[in-house]
């Protein structure tokens, strides 16, 4: 295997694809590789090739998660998601735009059984062990995606540019399909360099683990004030991070025998995100 | 004398008979209470070692020209081999030797359990051994497993014949009750997780293999692989002088060690094989999943009359049938109780013991069907175990050599009268609460075990015995016990363990067993050198040796005399004095127990069915604490581990393929630091006068054994919810509350 380090953008973007990957913080990516899960011919560093550091509202992809939590220009919801993830150690090394790229926790997906995520018939997760599965989106596949900070930047109405154009975080996530298994709309090549996060009125993030730190979230609820309006994304729910306008969008969960729990754990944590606001 | 006896020998619950030779254990014990070096909070005499990376574990282990092995093990819970290319494996680069399913015994074509060894390579380095296998390209007919733990019994698919224990008339007891309470309990399956995996090193000198290797019974492993491979018992050399921990699943040698032993043999070479951590998550032993379906009787003024309980353990593939009926016989006086405990044998990676095995797992049940009970009866849960204090054992009436449940019963009140201001401080969803649970388990140690001490003219004393410290602080302790009957300080005292060609048999640790079987060997060997030392010190100073004592690092003489020690031994230049000491017998006719009780503290956010514990509060009986520093670190530690399998502890195995999900730490969780509670730590420290020269107990699986109840007990009091299953999850909690709630509904709509 190869690494390169680009010295800016454009290089890496042209390295990248056909059997080539970018690593950033690589707290994801080096453990997919040794497990066989993804595979590469070629690392492409981005070290120096996506912008790091906080600027009003923009935010450079390759910026740690311990760099946001700790700065008082990040909305609250942000950095709240951030300190709650992972472990000091994994958030001084883990990026941001990475962590919008990050894979599910599925233990059937990380196992390599042959599902429909990983591109076969079926999902283990259904039949199988699922507590800490989705409630959403789950009709072909179980999976339930990881990040907190992904679910903040939902609620926040975060935009992200890549080098080649511009879009919100809502729009690059979408749910897996038979002919794409893919949870991002990106290219293979594409890049995430930047994020806009608009400052709201009032945030917060709530998040349900299975222990005090260093969990993944059972549920997350990331909420946003602008004006009179609340938004609410949510870790932990669905393949990709879920929005909800109210608790009453969780009238129209779809949860599994072992993930019912989520149901309840979310119309609570929105009712006290909303009342924090 | 030496001195031939018969007798029972425990290991955590399991009791042989066997022919053992004991000396006389002729000194009396010390009297109650700290003494200048025993009984003094002590830091490890180790600690700086293992602090600055000094001490070699091993994990640390580097042989020159060391290969090493990785193990192709069955991704399937019950399959047959078609076909394997090991020609391949061989063939692959920096591989130096290969072997399958016909070359060891451990290796098998017809796996029964995921991870069951089947073939293994030795290469120039881990990569390459793990490169190589992917060579093997073995095809698979799949069978279907046996995962079922009842389908199991019905099947007949069993380790071990049902146990049962049927004392006086349970359906009379049953019959004379007030209130009968049932309910079932299920524990879960719980993996061991030492910070080290285990692993051994293997190298061959000549026709004696030398095995380093992280193992909790040095003495086991010897006999074991020297069996397998047609040696004598001391052609196999075990080291380990540091360990990074086992919980009880380092008791036997592993596939691993005679893995990397074959594989040493063939190529000539010392040979590592480390599980990964993923191998240690599927295939290195577990605490086995319960199932126990429970009924308590009791007259109204809570006198027990009856205890039943049906267990089903699942086993696995392998293994053996825990006591998990343990605390029903024997926690309470009962005269009517009826036992049954089968042990399933199913598709799924063997047991292995896990720090009080059964014993943690029955305790839960008992101990929530009392709780359950007191409710029914309208009785404190403290006041209803009084009660039912057992004075002598329930299965056979033997006397305890020491009891001071009572004791703990008394000193936990003051925790207990928390609860009031604790209930108090339910706020909003937080509701708060307090519950208690009791301890019984065994812990007496025994015979054989022996120690040597020799002192040289500097007047420094070695202490030299094949023991193994698992981490709990023993190699201390011994240092401590050495120096108390020595006089002299702790310093001067040096302990040499781990290597079974450099000192004699010590006990396994495991069962809670090593201070109370070593440490009167320890003791016995410094008296021996002791009386020596004053010998020679009475013709040096023509003194009658009953005027002389050593204290303080000097011989002192009644009349105020004081030579150093050096002085005396410094007479001997290359001489030694060369003391030798042997656990003595446990007393016949009596049983020797640990008891304790534990009072936990928790919040519970009722919305979102989160947890917390925030205090914890540990007491107990086991006789004399030899190190109470190192003591309330053993209490610590249980507890915290305790608190993982209450809260957040699992091995998920898929129910369709048999397959273990929880391979990794981020899936299989076990408590941060994050989660742990206050923990207040009060230890009896009476000693067990029937109990050898030493008069201590072990204190390594006590404190794990109440916790989860007292946990799940606070739980009830906090909000009226039964949580009769482990982990308590979030949602296993919210079921728990929906169901109180769904009980209350029909209580309420029920006629008055």
């Amino acid at each position: 295997m190869e690494l390169r380090r680009p010295p800016d953008a454009q290089h890496a973007v042209a390295a990248l694809g056909n059997g080539s990957l970018a690593l950033a913080g690589g707290t994801d990516l080096v453990p997919l590789l040794r497990d066989g899960i993804v595979r590469a011919d070629t690392l492409v560093h981005l070290a120096d090739a996506v912008p790091r550091g906080i600027d009003g509202t923009r935010i450079g992809a390759g910026t740690t998660l311990a760099e946001l939590e700790v700065d008082p220009q990040v909305p609250a919801a942000l950095r709240e998601a951030c300190a709650q993830a992972a472990s000091p150690q994994l958030r001084s090394m883990g990026t941001i735009g990475g962590n919008l790229r990050q894979a599910t926790r599925c233990w059937y997906w990380r196992l390599r059984f042959p599902c429909w995520l990983h591109g076969g018939e079926v999902c283990h997760a259904k039949a199988g062990q699922h507590r800490e599965h989705a409630i959403f989106g789950n009709e072909r596949c179980a999976s339930a995606h990881p990040s907190d900070p992904a679910a903040a930047l939902l609620a926040l109405g975060a935009r992200v540019r890549t080098d080649r154009r511009e879009l919100s975080v809502a729009e690059l996530y979408r749910l897996p399909t038979d002919e794409s298994r893919d949870v991002v709309v990106l290219a293979p090549d594409e890049l995430v360099l930047e994020l806009d996060v608009p400052l709201p009125d009032a945030s917060v993030y709530l998040k349900a683990m299975d222990r005090k730190k260093w969990a993944f979230p059972l549920v997350g609820v990331a909420a946003a004030r602008f004006g009179d309006r609340v938004a609410f994304g949510l870790a932990g729910v669905a393949p990709i991070p879920w929005a909800v306008d109210s608790a009453d969008d969780l009238d129209r969960a779809t949860p599994l025998p072992g993930t019912a729990y989520k149901v309840q754990i979310a119309r609570a944590l929105i009712a006290r995100a909303f009342s924090a606001l | 004398m030496a001195r031939l006896i018969r007798t029972e020998k425990e290991v955590e619950g399991r009791f042989t008979e066997q022919w053992i030779v004991v000396e006389e254990d002729a000194l009396d014990q010390w009297p109650a209470g700290p003494r200048t070096v025993v009984g003094q909070p002590t830091r490890r005499v180790d600690g700086v070692e293992r602090a600055t990376g000094a001490a070699v574990y091993t994990a640390d282990v580097q042989l020159p020209g060391m290969l090493h092995a990785a193990v192709l093990r069955s991704p399937h819970a019950r399959a047959r081999l078609v076909r394997l290319d090991l020609d391949a494996v061989r063939a692959a680069p920096g591989v130096r030797a290969v072997i399958g399913p016909d070359d060891l015994d451990v290796l098998t074509s017809e796996p029964c359990y995921e991870g069951h060894g089947v073939a293994a390579v030795a290469a120039d380095s881990f990569e390459a051994a793990r490169a190589a296998l992917e060579l093997a390209a073995p095809e698979w007919e799949v069978l279907e497993p046996l995962l079922d733990p009842e389908e199991a019994v019905r099947r007949e698919s069993l380790l071990a014949e049902p146990r049962r224990h049927d004392r006086g008339d349970f359906d009379r007891g049953l019959a004379a009750a007030d209130v009968v309470v049932q309910a079932e309990y299920r524990t879960q399956t719980l993996l061991h997780n030492p910070l080290e995996t285990h692993q051994s090193v293997c190298h061959w000198e000549g026709d004696t293999l030398v095995l380093y290797t992280s193992t909790q019974n040095i003495w086991g492993v010897r006999d074991e692989v020297a069996d397998a491979f047609g040696l004598p018992h001391d052609g196999v050399r075990v080291i380990c002088r540091f360990m990074g921990g086992g919980f009880g699943a380092k008791n036997d040698a592993g596939d691993y060690t005679l893995v990397a032993a074959e594989l040493a043999r063939r190529t000539g070479r010392p040979v590592r094989c480390a599980l990964t951590r993923r191998e240690e998550n599927v295939v290195s032993g577990n605490r086995n999943a319960t199932i126990q379906r429970l009924t308590a009787a009791a007259r109204s003024d809570g006198t027990l009359t009856a205890l039943g309980g049906e267990f089903v353990s699942a086993l696995g593939w392998d293994g053996w049938l825990g006591p998990t009926a343990g605390p029903m016989q024997m926690l309470y006086a009962c005269a009517n109780v009826r036992t049954v405990e089968y042990g399933a044998k199913l598709n799924l990676p063997p047991m292995a013991a896990f720090r009080a095995p059964g014993f943690v797992e029955g305790t839960f049940g008992l101990e929530c069907l009392l709780d359950e009970l007191a409710a029914r009866l309208e009785l404190d849960p403290l006041e209803l175990r009084r009660r039912n204090h057992a004075d002598s054992d329930g299965t056979d009436d033997r006397p305890y050599t020491s009891k001071n449940l009572m004791e703990c019963y008394r000193r936990a009140e003051t925790h207990w009268e928390r609860r009031h201001e604790v209930r108090a401080r339910s706020e909003g969803p937080w509701k708060r609460g307090v519950g208690m649970a009791s301890q019984i388990w065994y812990g007496g140690g025994g015979p054989p075990s022996y120690a040597w001490i020799r002192v040289g003219s500097d007047g420094r004393a070695v202490v030299v015995t094949a023991m193994q410290d698992i981490g709990t602080g023993t190699r201390t302790a011994m240092a401590q016990i050495a120096a108390e009957e020595l006089g002299v300080p702790l310093e001067h005292v040096r302990v040499e363990i781990g290597d079974s060609a450099r000192g004699p048999y010590s006990v396994i640790s495991g069962g809670s067993s090593t201070t109370p079987s070593m440490g009167p060997a320890v003791r016995s060997a410094a008296a021996d050198v002791k009386r020596q030392i004053l010998e020679i010190a009475a013709q040096r100073f023509h003194l009658e040796e009953r005027v002389l004592d050593l204290k303080g690092g000097n011989v002192v003489s009644a009349d105020g005399g004081s030579w150093s020690l050096e002085e005396v031994t410094g007479l001997l230049e290359d001489a030694q004095i060369l003391g030798k000491g042997a656990r003595g017998p446990n007393p016949t006719g009596m049983r020797v127990m640990t008891f304790g009780a534990q009072v936990a503290e928790v919040a519970v956010d009722v919305e979102t069915g989160e947890v917390r514990v925030e205090r914890v509060a540990a007491i107990h009986d086991v006789g004399r604490i030899v190190n109470p520093l190192g003591a309330s670190s053993q209490v610590e530690g249980g507890i915290i581990q305790a608190i993982g399998h209450a809260l957040s502890e699992e091995r998920l195995d898929d129910p369709a393929t048999g397959l273990v999900l929880t391979q990794t730490l981020d899936a299989y969780k076990v408590p941060t630091i994050a989660d742990v509670p206050e923990i207040v730590t009060e230890l009896v420290d009476v000693p067990d006068e029937h109990l050898t020269n030493l008069g201590s107990k072990g204190l390594g699986e006590p404190p794990i054994i109440p916790t989860a109840a007292a946990i799940a007990n606070a739980i009830r009091d906090a909000t009226g919810a039964d949580v009769r299953s482990l982990p308590i999850t979030r949602e296993e909690l919210l079921h728990a509350l929906e169901a109180a709630r769904e009980q209350e509904r029909r209580g309420a709509a029920a006629p008055a």
